[in-house]
Protein backbone atom coordinates (compact mmCIF):
# COMPACT_ATOMS: atom_id res chain seq x y z
CA UNK A 1 0.00 0.00 0.00
CA UNK A 2 2.41 2.36 1.00
CA UNK A 3 4.78 1.56 -1.98
CA UNK A 4 1.85 2.15 -4.25
CA UNK A 5 1.18 5.43 -2.79
CA UNK A 6 4.80 6.58 -2.99
CA UNK A 7 4.92 5.91 -6.75
CA UNK A 8 1.33 7.66 -7.27
CA UNK A 9 2.63 10.95 -5.41
CA UNK A 10 6.31 10.71 -6.94
CA UNK A 11 4.62 10.69 -10.13
CA UNK A 12 2.39 13.77 -9.06
CA UNK A 13 5.03 15.89 -7.76
CA UNK A 14 6.51 15.73 -11.35
CA UNK A 15 3.49 16.98 -12.80
CA UNK A 16 3.39 20.53 -11.40
CA UNK A 17 3.25 22.86 -14.11
CA UNK A 18 4.11 26.50 -13.67
CA UNK A 19 1.62 29.30 -12.84
CA UNK A 20 0.01 30.57 -16.05
CA UNK A 21 1.58 33.50 -17.44
CA UNK A 22 -1.57 35.13 -18.34
CA UNK A 23 -2.86 38.83 -18.02
CA UNK A 24 -6.25 36.66 -16.53
CA UNK A 25 -6.91 38.10 -13.03
CA UNK A 26 -5.43 35.72 -10.09
CA UNK A 27 -8.14 35.53 -7.60
CA UNK A 28 -6.88 34.08 -3.93
CA UNK A 29 -9.04 34.06 -1.20
CA UNK A 30 -10.21 37.15 -1.71
CA UNK A 31 -7.44 38.96 -3.33
CA UNK A 32 -6.79 40.18 -6.90
CA UNK A 33 -3.65 39.90 -8.49
CA UNK A 34 -1.55 39.91 -11.95
CA UNK A 35 -0.10 36.98 -12.84
CA UNK A 36 2.10 39.16 -15.14
CA UNK A 37 3.72 41.55 -12.71
CA UNK A 38 3.18 39.60 -9.36
CA UNK A 39 3.92 35.76 -9.72
CA UNK A 40 6.45 35.94 -6.57
CA UNK A 41 3.15 37.81 -4.46
CA UNK A 42 0.91 35.41 -5.70
CA UNK A 43 3.32 32.70 -5.01
CA UNK A 44 4.34 33.43 -1.89
CA UNK A 45 0.47 34.17 -0.76
CA UNK A 46 -0.29 30.53 -1.69
CA UNK A 47 2.99 28.78 0.15
CA UNK A 48 1.61 31.42 3.34
CA UNK A 49 -1.53 28.88 3.74
CA UNK A 50 -1.30 25.93 5.65
CA UNK A 51 -1.15 22.85 3.49
CA UNK A 52 -2.08 19.63 5.30
CA UNK A 53 -1.74 16.24 3.90
CA UNK A 54 -2.05 12.60 4.34
CA UNK A 55 0.49 11.57 7.00
CA UNK A 56 1.77 8.34 8.13
CA UNK A 57 3.23 6.67 11.26
CA UNK A 58 0.78 8.90 13.72
CA UNK A 59 -0.10 7.81 17.07
CA UNK A 60 -2.66 5.55 16.60
CA UNK A 61 -6.47 7.10 16.49
CA UNK A 62 -7.88 6.27 19.34
CA UNK A 63 -5.69 4.29 20.38
CA UNK A 64 -5.91 1.29 18.42
CA UNK A 65 -7.43 2.78 14.78
CA UNK A 66 -5.37 3.94 11.63
CA UNK A 67 -2.02 5.40 12.56
CA UNK A 68 -2.30 7.13 8.74
CA UNK A 69 -5.03 8.26 6.58
CA UNK A 70 -4.07 7.85 3.27
CA UNK A 71 -6.78 6.85 1.02
CA UNK A 72 -9.54 7.90 3.28
CA UNK A 73 -8.35 11.45 5.27
CA UNK A 74 -8.19 13.97 2.19
CA UNK A 75 -11.82 15.73 3.35
CA UNK A 76 -10.62 15.76 7.24
CA UNK A 77 -7.12 17.32 5.60
CA UNK A 78 -9.47 20.14 3.52
CA UNK A 79 -11.55 20.60 6.41
CA UNK A 80 -7.98 21.59 8.52
CA UNK A 81 -7.10 23.97 5.87
CA UNK A 82 -10.11 25.74 5.49
CA UNK A 83 -10.15 26.26 9.66
CA UNK A 84 -6.45 27.05 9.35
CA UNK A 85 -7.17 29.69 7.12
CA UNK A 86 -9.75 30.91 9.20
CA UNK A 87 -7.15 30.95 12.10
CA UNK A 88 -4.87 32.45 10.62
CA UNK A 89 -7.21 35.00 9.29
CA UNK A 90 -8.07 35.55 12.64
CA UNK A 91 -4.55 35.97 14.53
CA UNK A 92 -2.44 37.05 11.94
CA UNK A 93 -4.04 38.63 9.35
CA UNK A 94 -4.81 38.24 5.60
CA UNK A 95 -1.75 39.83 4.94
CA UNK A 96 0.59 37.56 6.99
CA UNK A 97 3.22 35.44 5.00
CA UNK A 98 4.84 32.51 5.91
CA UNK A 99 8.96 32.97 5.39
CA UNK A 100 11.36 29.71 4.95
CA UNK A 101 13.79 29.73 7.90
CA UNK A 102 12.49 32.64 9.66
CA UNK A 103 11.38 33.06 13.55
CA UNK A 104 7.62 32.13 13.40
CA UNK A 105 5.29 34.46 15.43
CA UNK A 106 4.01 32.82 18.32
CA UNK A 107 0.04 32.93 17.43
CA UNK A 108 1.61 30.72 13.86
CA UNK A 109 3.01 28.43 16.28
CA UNK A 110 0.06 27.89 18.46
CA UNK A 111 -2.16 27.57 15.04
CA UNK A 112 -0.13 24.91 13.43
CA UNK A 113 0.23 23.15 17.19
CA UNK A 114 -3.72 22.92 16.87
CA UNK A 115 -3.58 20.81 14.17
CA UNK A 116 -0.48 18.40 14.73
CA UNK A 117 -1.70 14.95 14.06
CA UNK A 118 -1.85 13.54 17.96
CA UNK A 119 -5.08 12.89 19.67
CA UNK A 120 -5.50 16.11 22.25
CA UNK A 121 -5.06 19.02 19.26
CA UNK A 122 -7.95 20.82 18.96
CA UNK A 123 -8.66 19.87 15.29
CA UNK A 124 -5.84 16.82 14.55
CA UNK A 125 -7.57 14.42 12.35
CA UNK A 126 -7.65 11.98 15.28
CA UNK A 127 -10.01 14.78 17.17
CA UNK A 128 -12.22 15.29 13.58
CA UNK A 129 -12.22 11.38 12.93
CA UNK A 130 -13.37 10.67 16.28
CA UNK A 131 -16.15 13.40 16.44
CA UNK A 132 -17.42 12.17 13.19
CA UNK A 133 -18.67 9.01 14.88
CA UNK A 134 -21.21 11.08 16.15
CA UNK A 135 -22.13 12.36 12.57
CA UNK A 136 -22.31 8.56 11.47
CA UNK A 137 -18.88 8.27 10.17
CA UNK A 138 -16.91 5.06 11.84
CA UNK A 139 -13.23 5.83 11.76
CA UNK A 140 -11.49 5.71 8.38
CA UNK A 141 -14.80 6.44 6.53
CA UNK A 142 -14.83 9.19 3.93
CA UNK A 143 -16.20 12.29 4.82
CA UNK A 144 -18.38 14.77 2.64
CA UNK A 145 -17.98 18.67 3.08
CA UNK A 146 -20.64 18.78 5.26
CA UNK A 147 -19.56 16.09 7.41
CA UNK A 148 -16.06 17.78 8.13
CA UNK A 149 -18.46 20.98 8.52
CA UNK A 150 -19.92 19.51 11.31
CA UNK A 151 -17.28 17.88 13.07
CA UNK A 152 -15.28 21.13 12.78
CA UNK A 153 -18.46 23.12 14.76
CA UNK A 154 -17.85 21.11 17.08
CA UNK A 155 -14.61 21.30 17.70
CA UNK A 156 -14.11 24.75 17.62
CA UNK A 157 -16.29 25.26 20.73
CA UNK A 158 -13.27 23.74 22.63
CA UNK A 159 -10.84 26.05 21.47
CA UNK A 160 -11.15 29.00 23.63
CA UNK A 161 -8.04 30.88 22.48
CA UNK A 162 -9.97 31.76 19.38
CA UNK A 163 -13.42 31.90 20.31
CA UNK A 164 -15.06 31.02 17.43
CA UNK A 165 -18.28 30.83 16.01
CA UNK A 166 -18.13 27.94 13.62
CA UNK A 167 -22.09 27.91 11.79
CA UNK A 168 -22.63 25.31 9.14
CA UNK A 169 -25.54 26.99 6.96
CA UNK A 170 -28.25 23.57 5.72
CA UNK A 171 -30.55 24.13 2.87
CA UNK A 172 -28.79 26.54 1.19
CA UNK A 173 -30.05 29.28 3.46
CA UNK A 174 -28.16 31.58 5.74
CA UNK A 175 -30.02 32.75 8.24
CA UNK A 176 -28.79 36.48 9.14
CA UNK A 177 -30.64 36.30 12.51
CA UNK A 178 -29.24 33.43 13.61
CA UNK A 179 -25.76 33.98 13.04
CA UNK A 180 -25.62 37.30 15.15
CA UNK A 181 -27.21 35.42 17.64
CA UNK A 182 -24.76 32.74 17.97
CA UNK A 183 -21.90 36.27 17.35
CA UNK A 184 -23.07 38.29 20.12
CA UNK A 185 -25.27 35.57 22.47
CA UNK A 186 -25.12 38.41 25.09
CA UNK A 187 -28.02 40.11 22.99
CA UNK A 188 -30.60 37.30 23.97
CA UNK A 189 -31.15 37.56 27.30
CA UNK A 190 -32.47 41.18 27.15
CA UNK A 191 -34.99 39.91 24.91
CA UNK A 192 -35.64 36.44 27.36
CA UNK A 193 -38.92 36.61 29.15
CA UNK A 194 -38.11 33.47 30.82
CA UNK A 195 -36.79 34.07 33.96
CA UNK A 196 -35.48 30.56 33.84
CA UNK A 197 -33.60 31.72 30.70
CA UNK A 198 -32.73 34.39 31.78
CA UNK A 199 -30.91 33.35 34.37
CA UNK A 200 -28.87 30.63 31.98
CA UNK A 201 -28.35 33.94 29.72
CA UNK A 202 -26.97 36.01 32.66
CA UNK A 203 -24.70 33.43 33.92
CA UNK A 204 -23.39 33.69 30.62
CA UNK A 205 -23.05 37.46 30.12
CA UNK A 206 -20.83 37.69 33.22
CA UNK A 207 -18.81 34.81 32.16
CA UNK A 208 -18.27 36.26 28.90
CA UNK A 209 -17.88 39.94 30.64
CA UNK A 210 -15.07 38.60 33.16
CA UNK A 211 -13.71 36.54 29.73
CA UNK A 212 -12.92 39.23 26.57
CA UNK A 213 -16.17 41.82 27.14
CA UNK A 214 -19.08 41.28 24.82
CA UNK A 215 -17.59 41.59 21.39
CA UNK A 216 -18.56 39.57 18.53
CA UNK A 217 -17.28 36.16 18.15
CA UNK A 218 -15.18 35.80 14.65
CA UNK A 219 -17.49 34.10 12.60
CA UNK A 220 -16.32 31.05 10.13
CA UNK A 221 -19.49 30.28 8.04
CA UNK A 222 -19.85 27.51 6.13
CA UNK A 223 -22.53 26.72 3.67
CA UNK A 224 -22.30 22.94 2.47
CA UNK A 225 -23.83 23.03 -1.33
CA UNK A 226 -24.82 20.79 -3.97
CA UNK A 227 -24.67 22.59 -7.19
CA UNK A 228 -26.17 19.52 -9.63
CA UNK A 229 -26.24 15.58 -9.26
CA UNK A 230 -23.48 14.13 -11.25
CA UNK A 231 -22.02 17.59 -12.88
CA UNK A 232 -22.05 21.00 -11.53
CA UNK A 233 -24.87 23.44 -13.40
CA UNK A 234 -22.82 25.54 -15.25
CA UNK A 235 -25.43 28.76 -14.28
CA UNK A 236 -23.45 28.58 -10.97
CA UNK A 237 -19.85 29.17 -11.99
CA UNK A 238 -19.89 32.47 -11.94
CA UNK A 239 -21.24 32.69 -8.79
CA UNK A 240 -18.84 30.53 -7.46
CA UNK A 241 -15.58 32.76 -9.07
CA UNK A 242 -17.34 35.70 -7.28
CA UNK A 243 -17.25 33.37 -3.47
CA UNK A 244 -13.13 33.79 -4.69
CA UNK A 245 -13.87 37.49 -4.93
CA UNK A 246 -14.81 38.17 -1.49
CA UNK A 247 -12.49 39.94 1.34
CA UNK A 248 -14.67 37.41 3.72
CA UNK A 249 -13.67 33.99 1.37
CA UNK A 250 -12.14 31.18 2.88
CA UNK A 251 -12.24 29.29 -0.30
CA UNK A 252 -14.13 26.29 -1.05
CA UNK A 253 -13.75 22.40 0.06
CA UNK A 254 -14.75 20.15 -2.59
CA UNK A 255 -12.83 18.36 -5.12
CA UNK A 256 -13.24 15.82 -8.56
CA UNK A 257 -14.75 12.93 -7.75
CA UNK A 258 -12.97 10.83 -5.24
CA UNK A 259 -10.47 13.50 -4.10
CA UNK A 260 -10.84 16.21 -1.53
CA UNK A 261 -9.35 19.38 -2.74
CA UNK A 262 -9.48 22.58 -1.10
CA UNK A 263 -9.80 25.78 -3.35
CA UNK A 264 -8.35 29.08 -2.68
CA UNK A 265 -8.78 30.94 -5.73
CA UNK A 266 -9.17 30.57 -9.70
CA UNK A 267 -7.52 32.18 -12.72
CA UNK A 268 -9.72 32.19 -15.87
CA UNK A 269 -11.30 29.06 -15.42
CA UNK A 270 -9.18 27.25 -13.79
CA UNK A 271 -9.71 26.64 -10.16
CA UNK A 272 -6.04 27.15 -7.82
CA UNK A 273 -6.12 24.25 -4.96
CA UNK A 274 -4.09 22.80 -2.41
CA UNK A 275 -4.53 18.87 -2.63
CA UNK A 276 -3.74 16.75 0.75
CA UNK A 277 -2.84 13.50 -1.94
CA UNK A 278 0.62 13.35 -0.45
CA UNK A 279 1.79 11.30 2.21
CA UNK A 280 4.04 12.59 4.55
CA UNK A 281 5.39 11.25 7.92
CA UNK A 282 3.72 12.91 10.71
CA UNK A 283 5.55 15.43 12.60
CA UNK A 284 6.93 15.23 16.39
CA UNK A 285 4.66 17.93 17.96
CA UNK A 286 7.18 20.68 19.29
CA UNK A 287 6.26 23.40 21.66
CA UNK A 288 9.02 25.26 21.11
CA UNK A 289 9.76 27.93 17.89
CA UNK A 290 11.74 25.62 16.57
CA UNK A 291 8.90 23.66 14.76
CA UNK A 292 9.57 21.79 11.77
CA UNK A 293 7.12 23.34 9.55
CA UNK A 294 8.22 22.98 5.84
CA UNK A 295 6.33 20.31 5.01
CA UNK A 296 2.92 22.32 6.22
CA UNK A 297 3.47 24.36 3.30
CA UNK A 298 3.18 23.74 -0.12
CA UNK A 299 6.13 25.04 -1.62
CA UNK A 300 5.22 23.92 -5.41
CA UNK A 301 3.14 25.63 -7.79
CA UNK A 302 -0.37 25.24 -6.95
CA UNK A 303 -2.45 22.62 -8.48
CA UNK A 304 -5.00 23.98 -11.22
CA UNK A 305 -8.22 21.61 -12.96
CA UNK A 306 -10.73 23.80 -15.34
CA UNK A 307 -13.93 24.75 -12.86
CA UNK A 308 -16.40 22.37 -14.82
CA UNK A 309 -14.61 19.66 -13.51
CA UNK A 310 -15.61 20.16 -9.81
CA UNK A 311 -17.97 17.59 -8.18
CA UNK A 312 -20.91 19.25 -7.38
CA UNK A 313 -20.91 18.74 -3.56
CA UNK A 314 -18.92 21.29 -1.60
CA UNK A 315 -18.82 23.56 0.98
CA UNK A 316 -17.83 27.29 0.41
CA UNK A 317 -16.57 29.20 3.31
CA UNK A 318 -16.47 32.77 4.73
CA UNK A 319 -14.80 34.36 7.82
CA UNK A 320 -16.11 37.50 9.09
CA UNK A 321 -13.43 38.78 12.63
CA UNK A 322 -16.52 41.27 13.34
CA UNK A 323 -19.61 42.70 12.73
CA UNK A 324 -19.02 45.25 9.86
CA UNK A 325 -17.34 42.11 8.31
CA UNK A 326 -20.25 40.13 8.69
CA UNK A 327 -22.55 43.04 7.26
CA UNK A 328 -20.60 43.98 4.62
CA UNK A 329 -20.67 40.14 3.53
CA UNK A 330 -24.45 40.29 3.66
CA UNK A 331 -24.40 43.29 1.48
CA UNK A 332 -22.24 41.73 -1.16
CA UNK A 333 -24.27 38.64 -1.31
CA UNK A 334 -27.52 40.96 -1.63
CA UNK A 335 -26.02 42.59 -4.31
CA UNK A 336 -25.02 39.59 -6.22
CA UNK A 337 -28.41 38.09 -6.31
CA UNK A 338 -29.86 40.88 -7.66
CA UNK A 339 -27.82 41.54 -10.71
CA UNK A 340 -27.97 38.60 -13.06
CA UNK A 341 -25.95 36.31 -14.67
CA UNK A 342 -25.52 32.98 -12.68
CA UNK A 343 -27.70 31.38 -10.33
CA UNK A 344 -27.73 32.16 -6.51
CA UNK A 345 -26.02 28.98 -4.92
CA UNK A 346 -27.51 29.93 -1.79
CA UNK A 347 -29.88 32.22 -0.05
CA UNK A 348 -29.72 35.18 2.58
CA UNK A 349 -32.53 35.58 4.70
CA UNK A 350 -33.16 37.90 7.29
CA UNK A 351 -34.73 35.58 9.94
CA UNK A 352 -35.99 32.66 10.45
CA UNK A 353 -39.46 31.99 8.93
CA UNK A 354 -42.01 32.09 11.16
CA UNK A 355 -43.41 28.45 10.27
CA UNK A 356 -40.41 26.80 11.22
CA UNK A 357 -40.51 27.77 14.48
CA UNK A 358 -43.12 25.21 14.61
CA UNK A 359 -42.55 22.12 12.00
CA UNK A 360 -45.49 20.22 13.83
CA UNK A 361 -47.98 22.91 13.20
CA UNK A 362 -47.52 21.61 9.46
CA UNK A 363 -50.08 18.59 8.89
CA UNK A 364 -48.20 15.63 7.44
CA UNK A 365 -50.27 12.92 7.49
CA UNK A 366 -52.28 12.44 4.04
CA UNK A 367 -55.56 14.16 4.28
CA UNK A 368 -57.69 11.27 3.91
CA UNK A 369 -61.04 13.14 2.89
CA UNK A 370 -58.64 14.12 -0.01
CA UNK A 371 -57.31 10.55 -0.30
CA UNK A 372 -60.98 8.90 -0.78
CA UNK A 373 -62.25 11.50 -3.80
CA UNK A 374 -58.81 10.59 -5.15
CA UNK A 375 -58.91 6.70 -4.94
CA UNK A 376 -62.13 7.27 -6.56
CA UNK A 377 -60.74 9.24 -9.21
CA UNK A 378 -57.73 7.11 -9.60
CA UNK A 379 -58.82 4.03 -8.90
CA UNK A 380 -57.42 1.83 -11.65
CA UNK A 381 -53.79 3.03 -11.41
CA UNK A 382 -51.06 1.69 -9.42
CA UNK A 383 -49.31 4.54 -8.04
CA UNK A 384 -51.12 7.38 -5.80
CA UNK A 385 -50.49 10.73 -4.87
CA UNK A 386 -50.15 11.94 -1.35
CA UNK A 387 -51.53 14.93 -0.91
CA UNK A 388 -50.60 17.15 1.70
CA UNK A 389 -52.58 19.79 3.12
CA UNK A 390 -52.00 22.84 5.63
CA UNK B 1 -21.60 -0.04 3.80
CA UNK B 2 -23.96 2.66 4.10
CA UNK B 3 -27.52 2.21 4.52
CA UNK B 4 -29.90 1.43 1.79
CA UNK B 5 -26.99 0.79 -0.74
CA UNK B 6 -28.84 -1.94 -1.61
CA UNK B 7 -31.86 -0.86 -2.27
CA UNK B 8 -33.41 -1.36 -5.74
CA UNK B 9 -34.61 1.58 -7.83
CA UNK B 10 -37.44 1.13 -10.13
CA UNK B 11 -36.79 2.74 -13.40
CA UNK B 12 -37.69 6.74 -12.95
CA UNK B 13 -41.37 7.95 -12.89
CA UNK B 14 -40.83 9.43 -16.90
CA UNK B 15 -39.77 6.12 -18.10
CA UNK B 16 -42.59 3.89 -16.68
CA UNK B 17 -45.63 5.71 -18.14
CA UNK B 18 -45.98 7.46 -21.44
CA UNK B 19 -46.05 11.10 -22.00
CA UNK B 20 -49.82 10.97 -23.11
CA UNK B 21 -50.30 9.34 -20.09
CA UNK B 22 -48.58 11.68 -17.78
CA UNK B 23 -50.20 14.74 -19.08
CA UNK B 24 -54.10 13.16 -18.73
CA UNK B 25 -52.92 12.43 -15.13
CA UNK B 26 -52.29 16.08 -14.81
CA UNK B 27 -55.27 17.25 -16.62
CA UNK B 28 -57.28 15.14 -14.02
CA UNK B 29 -56.01 15.76 -10.86
CA UNK B 30 -55.42 19.59 -11.75
CA UNK B 31 -59.00 19.87 -12.51
CA UNK B 32 -60.08 17.80 -9.02
CA UNK B 33 -57.58 19.99 -6.98
CA UNK B 34 -56.97 23.15 -8.84
CA UNK B 35 -54.56 24.62 -5.82
CA UNK B 36 -52.24 21.52 -5.42
CA UNK B 37 -49.85 21.03 -7.64
CA UNK B 38 -48.63 18.01 -9.00
CA UNK B 39 -45.29 17.01 -7.68
CA UNK B 40 -43.03 13.66 -8.33
CA UNK B 41 -39.67 13.25 -6.20
CA UNK B 42 -37.17 10.67 -6.80
CA UNK B 43 -34.26 9.61 -4.89
CA UNK B 44 -30.72 10.54 -7.29
CA UNK B 45 -29.58 7.33 -8.67
CA UNK B 46 -26.54 7.33 -6.87
CA UNK B 47 -27.97 8.39 -3.13
CA UNK B 48 -26.25 6.18 -0.70
CA UNK B 49 -27.28 7.91 2.22
CA UNK B 50 -30.65 9.23 2.37
CA UNK B 51 -33.39 6.85 2.56
CA UNK B 52 -35.92 6.02 -0.30
CA UNK B 53 -39.30 7.93 0.09
CA UNK B 54 -42.42 5.55 0.01
CA UNK B 55 -43.89 7.56 -2.36
CA UNK B 56 -43.52 9.25 -5.91
CA UNK B 57 -46.28 11.61 -6.72
CA UNK B 58 -47.09 14.35 -4.42
CA UNK B 59 -50.07 16.59 -4.44
CA UNK B 60 -48.89 20.03 -2.72
CA UNK B 61 -50.67 23.19 -1.67
CA UNK B 62 -49.32 26.28 -4.16
CA UNK B 63 -49.00 28.47 -1.15
CA UNK B 64 -46.74 26.17 0.88
CA UNK B 65 -42.85 27.75 0.38
CA UNK B 66 -39.45 25.44 -0.32
CA UNK B 67 -38.73 25.66 2.63
CA UNK B 68 -42.01 24.06 4.30
CA UNK B 69 -41.78 21.51 1.80
CA UNK B 70 -38.34 20.60 2.17
CA UNK B 71 -39.06 20.49 6.17
CA UNK B 72 -41.74 18.20 4.95
CA UNK B 73 -39.43 15.45 3.29
CA UNK B 74 -36.62 15.91 5.84
CA UNK B 75 -39.35 15.15 8.42
CA UNK B 76 -40.57 11.89 6.73
CA UNK B 77 -37.10 10.74 6.14
CA UNK B 78 -36.23 11.37 10.13
CA UNK B 79 -33.13 13.44 9.18
CA UNK B 80 -30.93 15.17 11.52
CA UNK B 81 -30.76 19.36 10.94
CA UNK B 82 -27.37 18.66 10.36
CA UNK B 83 -27.78 16.08 7.81
CA UNK B 84 -27.48 17.26 3.78
CA UNK B 85 -30.76 17.13 1.63
CA UNK B 86 -30.67 18.59 -1.33
CA UNK B 87 -33.96 18.91 -3.57
CA UNK B 88 -32.69 19.64 -6.72
CA UNK B 89 -35.26 20.38 -9.43
CA UNK B 90 -35.38 19.12 -13.22
CA UNK B 91 -31.45 17.54 -12.01
CA UNK B 92 -30.17 20.66 -12.40
CA UNK B 93 -29.99 23.53 -9.81
CA UNK B 94 -31.91 24.18 -6.63
CA UNK B 95 -34.82 26.09 -6.43
CA UNK B 96 -34.79 29.56 -3.99
CA UNK B 97 -36.22 28.26 -0.16
CA UNK B 98 -38.55 31.53 -0.33
CA UNK B 99 -40.19 30.99 -3.44
CA UNK B 100 -43.92 29.14 -3.23
CA UNK B 101 -44.64 25.91 -5.16
CA UNK B 102 -46.88 27.92 -6.97
CA UNK B 103 -43.71 30.11 -8.44
CA UNK B 104 -41.67 26.72 -8.77
CA UNK B 105 -44.44 25.31 -10.54
CA UNK B 106 -44.91 28.43 -12.95
CA UNK B 107 -41.05 28.22 -14.03
CA UNK B 108 -39.94 24.82 -13.64
CA UNK B 109 -43.45 22.79 -14.73
CA UNK B 110 -42.82 19.96 -17.40
CA UNK B 111 -44.16 19.68 -20.79
CA UNK B 112 -46.67 16.99 -19.05
CA UNK B 113 -47.51 19.17 -16.73
CA UNK B 114 -45.81 17.37 -13.10
CA UNK B 115 -42.72 19.25 -11.35
CA UNK B 116 -39.85 16.89 -11.10
CA UNK B 117 -37.50 17.22 -8.42
CA UNK B 118 -34.60 14.66 -7.47
CA UNK B 119 -32.86 14.60 -4.24
CA UNK B 120 -29.87 13.80 -2.35
CA UNK B 121 -27.29 14.35 0.10
CA UNK B 122 -23.74 15.06 -0.62
CA UNK B 123 -20.78 12.88 -2.11
CA UNK B 124 -18.25 11.55 -0.13
CA UNK B 125 -14.89 11.98 -0.69
CA UNK B 126 -11.64 10.02 -0.90
CA UNK B 127 -9.64 7.43 -3.15
CA UNK B 128 -8.34 4.18 -2.03
CA UNK B 129 -9.90 1.19 -1.23
CA UNK B 130 -7.57 0.34 1.80
CA UNK B 131 -10.48 2.10 3.06
CA UNK B 132 -12.21 -1.26 3.99
CA UNK B 133 -9.50 -2.56 6.38
CA UNK B 134 -10.64 0.17 8.88
CA UNK B 135 -14.55 -0.03 8.28
CA UNK B 136 -14.84 -4.20 9.36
Amino acid sequence: MDAATLTYDTLRFGEFEDFPETSDPVWILGKQSNALTEKDEILSDITSRLWFTYRKNFQAIGGTGPTSDTGWGCMLRCGQMILAEALLRRHLGREWRWVRGQQPREEYIRILNSFIDKKDSYYSIHQIAQMGVGEGKSIGQWYGPNTVAQVLKKLAVFDRWSRLAVHVAMDNTVIIEEIKRLCMPWLDFEHSADPLEMNGYMEGACAMAFDDAAVWKPLVLLIPLRLGLSDINEAYIETLKQCFMMPQSLGVIGGKPNSAHYFIGFVGEELIYLDPHTTQPAVEPCESSEIQDDSYHCQHPPCRMHICELDPSIAVGFFCQTEDDFDDWCTHIRKLSSCRGGLPMFELVDSQPSHLISTEAINLTPDFSDSDRLERFFDSEDEEFEILSL
Amino acid sequence: MAPFEKAQHPKPFKQRKSFATRKQEVAGIRSKFPTKVPVIIERYHREKYLPPLDKTKFLVPQELTMTQFVTIIRNRMTLMPSQAFYLLINNAGIASMSLTMAQVYKDHKDEDGFLYMTYASQEMFGHCKCVDQFLT
